[in-house]
């Protein structure tokens, strides 16, 4: 439980708040690239960090955001017509980025920081493949569900499990490395992991141990990048980087780049399989509050946990929409599964304080010259014999890495 | 009942809550607001009422969707189970040697059935006679 004065600064993150300054601190994904269409002369609009924006091209042909105006009742992800944009005469104008499909703007003062050298960034093109979605909650919830190893064994839980090889494209379908039992078995089998949480220069690195039969363990390693990022294993080919962005204090929306370490990314089918699921152009998701999220008792009996489909995206928006627009934790109750979300709110409690007093170099990937020096972030399924569980995770890595077609070497 | 034998601090009335059909589907679980509070109703296995605070005292998430198993709800997000009473039971993503559940309650409230329909009572002890 913390206090409500404390969740209001560490989830409010409009222009003058102090967990928006530690936001404006870093790129935010603003776009996907999918959204200018190709265009010359766009005109996006773009809501983030409480600020109504326009995605548009400068004189220079430079892609920038700009400061549109707004009246005070829009919807949070309103969506003008280009006609109907003005842009606010000197209003404050931001440099924009654009990688391997998401447009990344940097919303704070002085010069913008360098990118870390992460796999997603590193891939070519061919080999990542970016969408996003609305939720509509505060963006720390989001966050903290990707940081939450253990909910998977739950929320995720399905009573009976699919053939991997129809996965393609989906979370927790493959099989676990170097076994015939597909993820989903492992994690029902398995429910209580064993929580590690290390502090590295891009977030943390969040170890979940879970031992099985056989003197076995099943290591899955995933990871915080701050701030409202996480790096997770999706199959033994691919990797989902994924951040929350807060569009204003009580709406965010999941950008997520899929890397491929082997084959180059099928993105017509990743596009397919997720644009039926969500309406443009504001990527908000077909099951929804309004709709129960198409849930349906018969199949929380027999097929799911949740009985809202087999889309584990669904079942997280529903977890973190039901708990409402900002999560009240003066009632929550922290276990020892929540290792990393506690971890994680001192890290922004110490980056708020260094904001508040000037001491910018004491936030995580602030430094221009080790910056781009940070890769990975390893982030992978192992099964390993107990006492070896560290190196065959790192092992497994190491190995997809030096086969990749591209330079996945760290 | 009489006003005058009830200190002012106890609640003296009992308050319409939900129709039994409420309850009448497969899965007998429905959202009711009540005292001010958003609660979850439900009827268990042994056939009993149970009325209890809607969101998981773990993270919030919401306890109208939770799986009616076990003699009472479990939370989907980490499978918390709460009986009647509002008694956290078990917390199986937790160690195996954790006894964090036994600290874990909900708010509840004592809820009867009579003529199809369903009443609560928001107060400590015992409950004033039900004029229904």
């Amino acid at each position: 439980m913390i206090t409500q004065k404390l969740n209001d600064q560490i989830t409010r993150i409009g222009p003058n708040t102090p967990a928006g300054a530690v936001h404006r601190q870093y790129w935010q994904p603003a776009a996907l690239t999918d959204e200018l269409a190709g265009a010359n002369d766009p005109m996006l609009p773009v809501n983030l960090l409480g600020e109504r924006l326009v995605m548009m091209r400068d004189e220079a042909g430079d892609l920038i955001l700009a400061t549109r105006e707004a009246s005070a009742d829009e919807a949070p992800t309103h969506h003008p017509a280009r006609e109907d944009i003005r842009l606010v005469e000197g209003g404050p104008v931001y440099p924009v980025v654009e990688k391997n499909g998401i447009c990344f703007a940097f919303m704070g003062e002085g010069e913008p920081p360098a990118f870390p050298n992460f796999d997603c960034f590193r891939a070519p093109e061919s080999h990542v493949f970016a969408f996003k979605g609305l939720w509509e909650c505060n963006w720390l919830q989001a966050l903290e569900i990707g940081i939450d190893p253990s909910h998977a064994s739950f929320l995720h839980r399905f009573l009976q499990d699919e053939d991997p090889s129809d996965g393609y494209g989906k979370q927790f379908r493959d099989k676990a490395a170097n076994t015939d039992m597909p993820i989903t078995q492992v994690l029902r089998e398995y429910p209580r992991p064993d929580i590690e949480v290390d502090e590295t220069p891009f977030g943390l690195k969040i170890t979940s141990l879970r031992h099985m039969k056989g003197g076995l363990t099943h290591v899955r390693v995933t990871n915080q990048i701050f701030p409202s990022a996480i790096c997770i294993p999706m199959s033994r080919e691919m990797i989902i980087t994924q951040w929350h962005v807060p569009v204003d204090d009580e709406n965010c929306y999941w950008y997520t780049m899929f890397t491929s370490f082997d084959k180059p990314v099928n993105k017509e089918l990743m596009r397919e399989q997720r644009l039926k699921e969500h309406s443009l152009p504001d990527y908000a998701p077909l099951k929804n509050a309004s709709n129960n999220y198409h849930y349906d008792p018969e199949e929380q009996k027999s097929l799911t946990y949740t009985g809202m489909g087999m889309d584990i995206n669904v079942h997280d928006q529903w977890a973190v929409e039901s708990m409402g627009a900002i999560q009240d934790r003066t009632r929550e109750h922290l276990g020892r599964g929540d290792a990393a979300i506690i971890r994680y709110r001192l890290l922004l409690r110490k980056a708020i304080k260094a904001v508040q007093t000037g001491k910018l170099d004491r936030l995580p990937m602030q430094d221009m010259q080790t910056t781009p020096e940070i890769m990975g972030p390893l982030s992978n399924d192992a099964i390993a014999d107990s006492d070896d569980w560290l190196g065959a995770s790192m092992a497994t890595d190491m190995e997809r890495r030096q086969a990749a077609p591209w330079d996945a070497t760290v | 009942m009489s006003q005058a034998t009830q200190p002012e601090t106890v609640p003296s009335t009992w308050v319409k809550i939900a129709s039994t059909d409420a309850l009448a589907g497969p899965r007998p679980v429905a959202p009711v607001t009540a005292f001010g509070q958003k609660l979850v109703l439900f009827r268990d296995e042994e056939g009993e009422l149970g009325l209890i605070g809607r969101y998981c005292p773990h993270r919030g998430a919401d306890l109208c969707f939770g799986r009616h198993e076990n003699n009472g709800i479990r939370c989907p997000f980490h499978g918390w189970h709460f009986d009647r009473s509002g008694q956290c039971t078990e917390q199986p993503a937790e160690p195996v040697d954790s006894t964090m559940y036994k600290a874990i309650k909900l708010p509840s409230f004592t809820v009867v059935e009579r003529n199809g329909e369903i009443f609560a009572w928001s107060g400590e002890g015992t409950p004033p006679v039900l004029d229904a």
